[in-house]
C-alpha cells in the first residue's frame, strides 16, 4: 500500500510516506495525517492491429 | 555552576507525528527493572538486571483540531507506537542526541481536563518499548 502525507506535521505535504518500525499505519488514517493511494495499475499495451494475410 | 547549559526545546514526536508545537513539558527515564539476587552470606543487598521499561511523559496542550493533540493520540490509546525525542531541533549529532521509545505503550488518554480560566493541558505517558539512541 502506497500512503501520502497530508499533513505538514508529518512532513511535506504530498510527498510519499514510508512508515518507520514501530509507526502506527491505523492511527495516522484515522487522524487524518496521511492518506491511502491506490496502487497505479499497469497501463495495458496499445492495441495494434497485425495483418497476418499478406497480399503477394 | 554548571559549565554547559541549554535551554530545554527539545523536538518532540510520537507516532512520527511532530507535537513539539503542543508539548510543554517532556520527561524520558530509562529505566531497567533491578531484580534481587541477594543470597545467603551476603552483607549487603544485590541486584541484577531485569526487563527494559522506560517511560515518555509528555504533558501537551489539548486541541481537537485537525491534526493536532487529540486527532494523533485517539487512535493510539491501547496500542503500541514509537515516539521519539531530543534536545534541540537542530541535526541529531552526538551532542544533539535523538532518542527513540519504539513499541512503547500508551495506555491513558485523559480527553478533557478543563478548569475555568486555564488552558486545557493533558499528562500522558508512553510505557515500556526498545530504547535507542542516534548521534547521527
Amino acid at each position: 500500500m502506497i500512503y501520502t502525507i497530508a499533513s505538514s506535521k508529518l512532513g511535506i505535504v504530498g510527498d510519499p510516506f514510508i512508515p518507520d518500525e514501530g509507526i502506527n499505519v491505523a492511527a495516522l488514517l484515522s487522524g487524518g495525517f496521511i492518506v491511502e493511494q491506490s496502487t497505479p495499475k499497469p497501463k495495458k499495451p496499445a492495441k495494434t492491429s497485425t495483418d497476418t494475410n499478406e497480399e503477394i | 555552576m554548571a559549565t554547559s547549559t541549554y535551554l530545554s526545546n527539545p523536538l518532540v514526536t510520537v507516532n512520527a507525528v511532530d507535537l513539539t508545537d503542543q508539548c510543554s513539558a517532556a520527561n524520558l527515564t530509562r529505566v531497567i527493572e533491578a531484580l534481587e539476587s541477594t543470597s545467603f552470606g551476603k552483607t549487603a543487598r544485590v541486584y541484577t538486571a531485569g526487563l527494559e521499561n522506560s517511560t515518555l511523559t509528555l504533558t501537551m496542550y489539548n486541541s481537537f483540531a485537525a491534526t493536532e493533540t487529540y486527532a494523533t493520540l485517539a487512535a493510539l490509546v491501547g496500542t503500541s507506537t514509537t515516539v521519539k525525542i531530543k534536545p534541540t531541533s537542530a541535526a541529531t549529532s552526538a551532542t544533539n542526541p535523538e532518542s527513540t521509545l519504539t513499541g512503547c505503550y500508551l495506555e491513558t488518554l485523559p480527553i478533557v481536563n478543563a478548569a475555568l480560566g486555564a488552558l486545557d493541558t493533558i499528562d500522558i505517558t508512553f510505557t515500556g518499548g526498545v530504547y535507542s539512541v542516534a548521534v547521527a
